[in-house]
Protein backbone atom coordinates (compact mmCIF):
# COMPACT_ATOMS: atom_id res chain seq x y z
CA UNK A 1 0.00 0.00 0.00
CA UNK A 2 3.04 2.23 -0.08
CA UNK A 3 1.80 4.08 -3.57
CA UNK A 4 -1.58 4.66 -1.14
CA UNK A 5 0.21 7.03 0.79
CA UNK A 6 2.55 8.69 -1.83
CA UNK A 7 -0.94 9.37 -3.61
CA UNK A 8 -2.80 10.40 -0.46
CA UNK A 9 -0.01 12.76 0.16
CA UNK A 10 -0.26 14.60 -2.27
CA UNK A 11 -3.60 14.39 -2.59
CA UNK A 12 -3.09 16.49 1.26
CA UNK A 13 -0.52 18.35 0.04
CA UNK A 14 -2.51 19.78 -2.33
CA UNK A 15 -5.16 21.15 -0.42
CA UNK A 16 -2.20 22.57 1.74
CA UNK A 17 -0.68 24.51 -0.88
CA UNK A 18 -4.22 25.86 -1.41
CA UNK A 19 -4.14 27.40 2.22
CA UNK A 20 -0.70 28.16 2.48
CA UNK A 21 -0.41 29.79 -0.75
CA UNK A 22 -3.34 31.59 -0.46
CA UNK A 23 -2.18 33.48 2.73
CA UNK A 24 1.16 34.41 0.98
CA UNK A 25 -0.96 35.78 -2.08
CA UNK A 26 -3.50 37.74 0.00
CA UNK A 27 -1.05 39.21 2.59
CA UNK A 28 1.45 39.89 -0.83
CA UNK A 29 -0.95 41.05 -3.13
CA UNK A 30 -4.17 42.13 -1.34
CA UNK A 31 -2.59 44.36 1.35
CA UNK A 32 -5.25 47.47 0.68
CA UNK A 33 -8.26 45.29 1.41
CA UNK A 34 -6.03 43.86 4.55
CA UNK A 35 -5.63 47.47 5.88
CA UNK A 36 -9.57 48.29 5.40
CA UNK A 37 -10.07 45.33 7.96
CA UNK A 38 -7.94 46.54 10.10
CA UNK A 39 -4.74 44.71 9.12
CA UNK A 40 -1.11 46.38 8.69
CA UNK A 41 0.85 44.35 5.70
CA UNK A 42 3.62 46.57 6.68
CA UNK A 43 4.48 47.42 2.80
CA UNK A 44 4.64 43.41 2.33
CA UNK A 45 6.30 43.43 -1.11
CA UNK A 46 9.15 45.78 0.52
CA UNK A 47 13.21 44.00 1.25
CA UNK A 48 12.64 45.41 4.88
CA UNK A 49 9.07 43.39 5.58
CA UNK A 50 10.35 40.19 3.46
CA UNK A 51 13.46 40.67 6.46
CA UNK A 52 11.02 40.56 9.00
CA UNK A 53 8.61 37.94 8.05
CA UNK A 54 11.54 35.68 7.66
CA UNK A 55 12.75 36.34 11.30
CA UNK A 56 9.48 35.86 12.33
CA UNK A 57 8.76 32.19 13.77
CA UNK A 58 5.35 31.93 12.07
CA UNK A 59 5.64 33.32 8.81
CA UNK A 60 9.14 31.51 8.53
CA UNK A 61 7.56 28.51 9.20
CA UNK A 62 4.68 29.19 6.82
CA UNK A 63 6.95 29.74 4.19
CA UNK A 64 9.46 26.73 5.10
CA UNK A 65 5.95 24.27 5.18
CA UNK A 66 4.85 25.72 2.28
CA UNK A 67 8.53 25.35 0.05
CA UNK A 68 7.75 21.17 1.67
CA UNK A 69 4.32 21.07 0.40
CA UNK A 70 4.77 22.48 -3.20
CA UNK A 71 8.17 20.44 -3.32
CA UNK A 72 6.64 17.28 -2.60
CA UNK A 73 2.96 17.94 -5.03
CA UNK A 74 5.00 18.73 -7.78
CA UNK A 75 7.96 16.49 -7.46
CA UNK A 76 5.84 13.45 -6.97
CA UNK A 77 3.60 14.23 -9.97
CA UNK A 78 6.86 15.24 -11.88
CA UNK A 79 7.90 11.18 -10.94
CA UNK A 80 4.61 9.80 -12.28
CA UNK A 81 4.74 11.38 -15.30
CA UNK A 82 7.94 10.21 -15.90
CA UNK A 83 6.92 6.72 -14.97
CA UNK A 84 4.70 6.84 -18.07
CA UNK A 85 7.69 7.04 -20.22
CA UNK A 86 9.84 4.98 -18.94
CA UNK A 87 9.07 1.51 -18.51
CA UNK A 88 12.58 -0.21 -17.11
CA UNK A 89 12.23 -0.64 -13.75
CA UNK A 90 15.92 0.07 -13.48
CA UNK A 91 15.41 3.34 -14.41
CA UNK A 92 11.68 4.21 -12.88
CA UNK A 93 14.07 3.44 -9.65
CA UNK A 94 16.87 6.09 -10.77
CA UNK A 95 14.19 8.09 -11.46
CA UNK A 96 12.80 7.93 -7.67
CA UNK A 97 16.35 8.45 -6.45
CA UNK A 98 17.08 11.70 -8.90
CA UNK A 99 13.52 13.16 -8.01
CA UNK A 100 14.63 12.43 -4.25
CA UNK A 101 17.67 14.10 -4.13
CA UNK A 102 16.53 16.86 -5.98
CA UNK A 103 14.04 17.37 -3.74
CA UNK A 104 16.12 17.61 -0.79
CA UNK A 105 18.47 19.54 -2.60
CA UNK A 106 16.36 22.39 -3.25
CA UNK A 107 14.34 22.58 -0.06
CA UNK A 108 18.23 23.08 1.91
CA UNK A 109 18.63 25.89 -0.76
CA UNK A 110 14.74 27.34 -0.65
CA UNK A 111 14.76 27.02 4.03
CA UNK A 112 18.86 28.23 4.08
CA UNK A 113 17.82 32.06 4.01
CA UNK A 114 15.19 31.54 6.93
CA UNK A 115 16.61 29.55 8.83
CA UNK A 116 20.21 31.61 9.36
CA UNK A 117 17.58 34.85 9.53
CA UNK A 118 16.15 32.82 12.64
CA UNK A 119 19.25 31.64 13.77
CA UNK A 120 21.08 35.15 13.13
CA UNK B 1 -43.75 2.43 -49.98
CA UNK B 2 -40.96 5.30 -50.37
CA UNK B 3 -37.62 4.39 -51.49
CA UNK B 4 -35.02 5.90 -49.35
CA UNK B 5 -32.89 7.63 -50.99
CA UNK B 6 -29.05 7.39 -51.14
CA UNK B 7 -25.93 9.21 -50.73
CA UNK B 8 -22.30 8.36 -52.04
CA UNK B 9 -20.09 8.50 -48.82
CA UNK B 10 -16.07 8.15 -49.09
CA UNK B 11 -14.49 5.75 -46.98
CA UNK B 12 -11.08 6.02 -46.22
CA UNK B 13 -9.57 3.26 -44.97
CA UNK B 14 -5.99 2.40 -43.48
CA UNK B 15 -4.85 -0.40 -45.10
CA UNK B 16 -2.00 -2.62 -43.89
CA UNK B 17 -1.05 -5.96 -45.04
CA UNK B 18 2.32 -7.19 -42.61
CA UNK B 19 2.81 -10.26 -45.28
CA UNK B 20 3.25 -7.55 -48.09
CA UNK B 21 4.73 -4.46 -46.97
CA UNK B 22 5.42 -2.66 -43.50
CA UNK B 23 4.07 0.52 -44.08
CA UNK B 24 0.50 1.82 -44.00
CA UNK B 25 -1.82 3.47 -46.38
CA UNK B 26 -5.23 4.99 -47.04
CA UNK B 27 -7.19 3.11 -49.40
CA UNK B 28 -10.74 4.77 -51.00
CA UNK B 29 -14.05 3.35 -51.65
CA UNK B 30 -16.97 4.91 -52.61
CA UNK B 31 -19.69 3.37 -50.85
CA UNK B 32 -23.65 3.91 -51.52
CA UNK B 33 -25.43 4.96 -48.48
CA UNK B 34 -28.71 5.00 -46.79
CA UNK B 35 -30.21 6.10 -43.82
CA UNK B 36 -29.94 4.36 -40.74
CA UNK B 37 -26.80 2.72 -42.47
CA UNK B 38 -23.88 1.72 -40.24
CA UNK B 39 -20.05 2.04 -40.76
CA UNK B 40 -20.07 -1.60 -39.88
CA UNK B 41 -22.36 -1.80 -42.64
CA UNK B 42 -20.26 0.24 -45.31
CA UNK B 43 -17.29 -1.97 -44.39
CA UNK B 44 -19.20 -5.27 -45.35
CA UNK B 45 -20.78 -3.48 -48.45
CA UNK B 46 -16.98 -2.81 -49.16
CA UNK B 47 -16.22 -6.08 -48.89
CA UNK B 48 -18.90 -7.75 -50.52
CA UNK B 49 -18.74 -5.83 -54.08
CA UNK B 50 -15.35 -3.50 -53.75
CA UNK B 51 -12.73 -5.21 -52.08
CA UNK B 52 -12.97 -9.03 -51.13
CA UNK B 53 -9.47 -8.65 -49.02
CA UNK B 54 -10.32 -5.90 -46.80
CA UNK B 55 -9.65 -7.41 -42.82
CA UNK B 56 -12.24 -6.42 -40.55
CA UNK B 57 -13.64 -7.82 -37.18
CA UNK B 58 -17.70 -8.51 -36.28
CA UNK B 59 -20.02 -10.18 -34.72
CA UNK B 60 -23.28 -9.63 -33.21
CA UNK B 61 -23.84 -5.98 -35.12
CA UNK B 62 -25.53 -4.98 -32.23
CA UNK B 63 -23.20 -3.60 -29.65
CA UNK B 64 -22.75 -6.78 -27.78
CA UNK B 65 -19.97 -8.55 -28.70
CA UNK B 66 -17.22 -5.51 -29.06
CA UNK B 67 -15.54 -6.85 -32.06
CA UNK B 68 -16.14 -4.14 -34.66
CA UNK B 69 -14.01 -1.57 -32.12
CA UNK B 70 -12.14 1.09 -34.60
CA UNK B 71 -10.96 4.70 -34.91
CA UNK B 72 -13.73 6.22 -37.20
CA UNK B 73 -13.38 10.02 -37.98
CA UNK B 74 -10.40 9.87 -35.21
CA UNK B 75 -12.29 8.80 -32.42
CA UNK B 76 -12.76 4.98 -31.23
CA UNK B 77 -16.27 3.93 -31.66
CA UNK B 78 -17.99 0.07 -32.37
CA UNK B 79 -18.65 0.50 -36.00
CA UNK B 80 -21.92 -1.63 -35.73
CA UNK B 81 -22.84 1.31 -33.13
CA UNK B 82 -21.67 4.20 -35.46
CA UNK B 83 -24.77 5.37 -38.11
CA UNK B 84 -22.94 7.32 -41.30
CA UNK B 85 -25.39 10.17 -40.91
CA UNK B 86 -24.68 10.94 -37.46
CA UNK B 87 -20.67 11.48 -38.40
CA UNK B 88 -22.30 14.48 -40.55
CA UNK B 89 -19.18 14.15 -42.95
CA UNK B 90 -19.17 13.79 -46.56
CA UNK B 91 -15.84 11.55 -45.82
CA UNK B 92 -15.38 8.68 -43.20
CA UNK B 93 -12.11 7.97 -42.11
CA UNK B 94 -11.86 4.56 -40.75
CA UNK B 95 -8.47 3.36 -39.02
CA UNK B 96 -7.70 0.57 -36.25
CA UNK B 97 -7.77 1.45 -32.40
CA UNK B 98 -4.32 3.27 -31.82
CA UNK B 99 -2.77 1.91 -28.55
CA UNK B 100 -3.30 -1.97 -29.35
CA UNK B 101 -0.93 -3.81 -31.81
CA UNK B 102 -2.39 -4.45 -35.49
CA UNK B 103 -2.68 -7.28 -37.00
CA UNK B 104 -3.89 -6.42 -40.64
CA UNK B 105 -6.22 -3.31 -41.70
CA UNK B 106 -8.49 -2.56 -39.08
CA UNK B 107 -8.08 -5.97 -36.71
CA UNK B 108 -5.95 -4.84 -33.79
CA UNK B 109 -4.46 -8.04 -31.18
CA UNK B 110 -6.92 -7.33 -28.47
CA UNK B 111 -4.31 -9.63 -26.26
CA UNK B 112 -2.62 -7.24 -24.29
CA UNK B 113 -6.20 -6.45 -22.72
CA UNK B 114 -7.13 -9.91 -21.93
CA UNK B 115 -3.50 -10.38 -20.22
CA UNK B 116 -4.25 -7.32 -17.77
CA UNK B 117 -7.94 -8.62 -17.48
CA UNK B 118 -6.69 -11.53 -16.49
CA UNK B 119 -4.12 -9.92 -13.65
CA UNK B 120 -6.74 -8.53 -11.97
CA UNK B 121 -8.72 -12.02 -11.36
CA UNK B 122 -12.11 -10.63 -12.68
CA UNK B 123 -14.04 -13.76 -10.82
CA UNK B 124 -15.33 -14.06 -7.47
CA UNK B 125 -12.67 -14.72 -4.75
CA UNK B 126 -14.06 -16.31 -1.23
CA UNK B 127 -12.14 -17.20 1.97
CA UNK B 128 -14.22 -20.23 2.48
CA UNK B 129 -13.09 -22.48 -0.23
CA UNK B 130 -14.71 -25.47 0.22
CA UNK B 131 -18.22 -23.57 0.17
CA UNK B 132 -17.24 -22.15 -3.33
CA UNK B 133 -16.41 -25.56 -4.85
CA UNK B 134 -19.28 -27.34 -3.08
CA UNK B 135 -22.21 -25.05 -2.46
CA UNK B 136 -24.32 -25.61 0.33
CA UNK B 137 -26.75 -21.89 -0.01
CA UNK B 138 -26.78 -19.27 -1.96
CA UNK B 139 -24.32 -15.13 -1.48
CA UNK B 140 -27.42 -12.89 -0.75
CA UNK B 141 -27.07 -9.92 -2.57
CA UNK B 142 -29.70 -7.10 -2.20
CA UNK B 143 -30.71 -4.95 -5.23
CA UNK B 144 -28.63 -1.98 -3.36
CA UNK B 145 -25.48 -4.08 -3.26
CA UNK B 146 -26.01 -5.54 -6.72
CA UNK B 147 -26.45 -1.62 -7.96
CA UNK B 148 -22.93 -0.46 -6.70
CA UNK B 149 -20.88 -2.08 -9.18
CA UNK B 150 -23.57 -3.13 -11.85
CA UNK B 151 -22.60 -0.47 -14.95
CA UNK B 152 -19.28 -1.92 -14.60
CA UNK B 153 -20.54 -5.53 -15.23
CA UNK B 154 -21.65 -4.09 -18.92
CA UNK B 155 -18.44 -3.56 -20.58
CA UNK B 156 -18.16 -5.36 -23.77
CA UNK B 157 -14.07 -5.84 -23.96
CA UNK B 158 -13.97 -4.10 -26.79
CA UNK B 159 -10.53 -2.02 -26.13
CA UNK B 160 -11.97 1.43 -27.36
CA UNK B 161 -11.70 2.67 -23.36
CA UNK B 162 -7.65 1.55 -23.88
CA UNK B 163 -7.96 3.27 -27.55
CA UNK B 164 -9.08 6.55 -25.80
CA UNK B 165 -7.03 6.54 -22.59
CA UNK B 166 -3.50 8.75 -22.71
CA UNK B 167 -1.75 7.27 -20.50
CA UNK B 168 -2.60 4.01 -22.06
CA UNK B 169 -0.99 5.45 -25.07
CA UNK B 170 2.73 6.12 -23.52
CA UNK B 171 3.19 3.59 -21.30
CA UNK B 172 2.45 -0.15 -22.29
CA UNK B 173 2.56 -1.53 -18.94
CA UNK B 174 -0.04 0.37 -17.56
CA UNK B 175 -3.46 -1.67 -16.16
CA UNK B 176 -5.56 0.39 -18.00
CA UNK B 177 -9.24 2.04 -17.85
CA UNK B 178 -11.00 -1.89 -18.78
CA UNK B 179 -9.03 -4.13 -16.01
CA UNK B 180 -8.92 -1.27 -13.66
CA UNK B 181 -12.54 -0.96 -13.75
CA UNK B 182 -12.99 -5.07 -13.35
CA UNK B 183 -10.66 -4.60 -10.55
CA UNK B 184 -13.42 -2.57 -8.89
CA UNK B 185 -15.93 -4.05 -9.91
CA UNK B 186 -15.37 -7.05 -8.46
CA UNK B 187 -13.73 -5.82 -4.96
CA UNK B 188 -17.08 -4.07 -4.70
CA UNK B 189 -19.12 -7.07 -4.93
CA UNK B 190 -20.37 -8.04 -1.84
CA UNK B 191 -20.03 -11.53 -2.47
CA UNK B 192 -15.69 -11.23 -3.03
CA UNK B 193 -12.98 -11.25 -0.91
CA UNK B 194 -10.21 -11.03 -3.25
CA UNK B 195 -9.60 -7.11 -2.59
CA UNK B 196 -6.64 -8.34 -0.73
CA UNK B 197 -4.99 -9.94 -3.94
CA UNK B 198 -6.26 -7.36 -6.52
CA UNK B 199 -4.96 -4.30 -4.78
CA UNK B 200 -1.82 -5.38 -4.41
CA UNK B 201 -1.82 -5.51 -8.39
CA UNK B 202 -3.71 -2.13 -8.78
CA UNK B 203 -1.54 -0.22 -5.95
CA UNK B 204 1.73 -1.06 -8.27
CA UNK B 205 3.78 1.18 -10.24
CA UNK B 206 1.84 0.29 -13.24
CA UNK B 207 -1.84 0.33 -11.29
CA UNK B 208 -4.36 3.13 -10.75
CA UNK B 209 -1.93 5.79 -9.65
CA UNK B 210 -0.77 6.45 -12.90
CA UNK B 211 -4.70 7.24 -13.91
CA UNK B 212 -4.46 11.19 -14.39
CA UNK B 213 -8.65 11.65 -14.71
CA UNK B 214 -8.65 12.55 -18.35
CA UNK B 215 -12.25 10.81 -18.21
CA UNK B 216 -11.65 10.04 -22.29
CA UNK B 217 -12.15 6.28 -21.42
CA UNK B 218 -15.86 6.90 -19.92
CA UNK B 219 -16.33 9.28 -22.92
CA UNK B 220 -15.38 7.08 -25.85
CA UNK B 221 -17.29 4.08 -23.89
CA UNK B 222 -19.96 2.83 -26.44
CA UNK B 223 -21.95 0.74 -23.79
CA UNK B 224 -22.12 3.75 -21.00
CA UNK B 225 -19.70 2.06 -18.82
CA UNK B 226 -17.53 4.93 -16.30
CA UNK B 227 -14.36 3.38 -15.92
CA UNK B 228 -12.76 6.59 -14.98
CA UNK B 229 -15.20 6.86 -12.05
CA UNK B 230 -14.80 2.87 -10.94
CA UNK B 231 -10.78 4.48 -10.94
CA UNK B 232 -11.43 6.87 -8.68
CA UNK B 233 -13.70 4.52 -6.66
CA UNK B 234 -10.74 2.13 -6.45
CA UNK B 235 -8.43 4.28 -5.47
CA UNK B 236 -10.57 5.55 -2.82
CA UNK B 237 -11.20 1.87 -1.15
CA UNK B 238 -7.24 1.77 -1.57
CA UNK B 239 -7.11 4.70 0.95
CA UNK B 240 -9.28 3.84 2.97
CA UNK B 241 -7.93 0.35 3.13
CA UNK B 242 -4.37 1.37 3.44
CA UNK B 243 -5.46 3.96 6.20
CA UNK B 244 -8.25 1.43 8.27
CA UNK B 245 -10.78 4.04 7.60
CA UNK B 246 -13.23 1.62 6.72
CA UNK B 247 -12.27 -1.36 8.75
CA UNK B 248 -13.03 -5.00 7.98
CA UNK B 249 -15.72 -5.09 5.56
CA UNK B 250 -18.48 -7.99 5.88
CA UNK B 251 -18.78 -11.06 3.52
CA UNK B 252 -22.21 -11.36 2.36
CA UNK B 253 -23.82 -14.29 4.58
CA UNK B 254 -24.82 -17.46 3.11
CA UNK B 255 -27.97 -17.99 2.66
CA UNK B 256 -30.18 -21.47 2.73
CA UNK B 257 -32.38 -21.47 -0.27
CA UNK B 258 -35.61 -22.13 0.80
CA UNK B 259 -36.38 -25.50 1.02
CA UNK B 260 -40.33 -25.94 0.31
CA UNK B 261 -40.50 -24.79 -3.16
CA UNK B 262 -43.65 -24.76 -5.56
CA UNK B 263 -44.22 -28.99 -5.99
CA UNK B 264 -42.75 -29.41 -9.60
CA UNK B 265 -45.20 -29.76 -12.22
CA UNK B 266 -45.82 -33.68 -14.00
CA UNK B 267 -43.96 -34.61 -17.17
CA UNK B 268 -46.81 -34.32 -19.95
CA UNK B 269 -47.85 -37.14 -21.51
CA UNK B 270 -47.02 -37.91 -24.85
CA UNK B 271 -49.96 -37.47 -27.37
CA UNK B 272 -48.86 -40.29 -29.17
CA UNK B 273 -47.94 -43.03 -26.76
CA UNK B 274 -44.84 -44.95 -28.53
CA UNK B 275 -43.68 -45.86 -32.18
CA UNK B 276 -45.23 -49.18 -31.49
CA UNK B 277 -49.03 -47.64 -30.34
CA UNK B 278 -48.49 -45.24 -33.16
CA UNK B 279 -47.73 -47.83 -35.93
CA UNK B 280 -50.76 -50.26 -34.65
CA UNK B 281 -53.17 -47.28 -34.25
Amino acid sequence: MKNAYLWLAQLVTGILVAVTLGIHMVWMHLDNILSALGIDANEPTSWSSMIQRSRDIVWATLYIALLAFVLYHALYGLRNILFELVQSRGIRRAVTWGILAFGILAFAWGTYVPVILLIK
Amino acid sequence: MKELSSKNITFKIRRYNPEKSNKTHFATFVVPTTRGMTVLDALLYIKENLDSTLAFRTSCRMAICGSCGMLINKYPHLACHTQIEELKTKTVTVEPLPNLPVIKDLVVDLSPLFEKHKLVKPYIIRADRPEMDNPTAEFAQSPEELESFLQFTYCVKCGICISACPTSATDKQFLGPQALAQCYRYCTDSRDDGERERFLLADSENGIWHCHLAGACSDACPKGVDPALAIQLLKRQLVARATNLLGKRELTPLVTPPVHSKPKLPFPQFTVNDKTDAREG
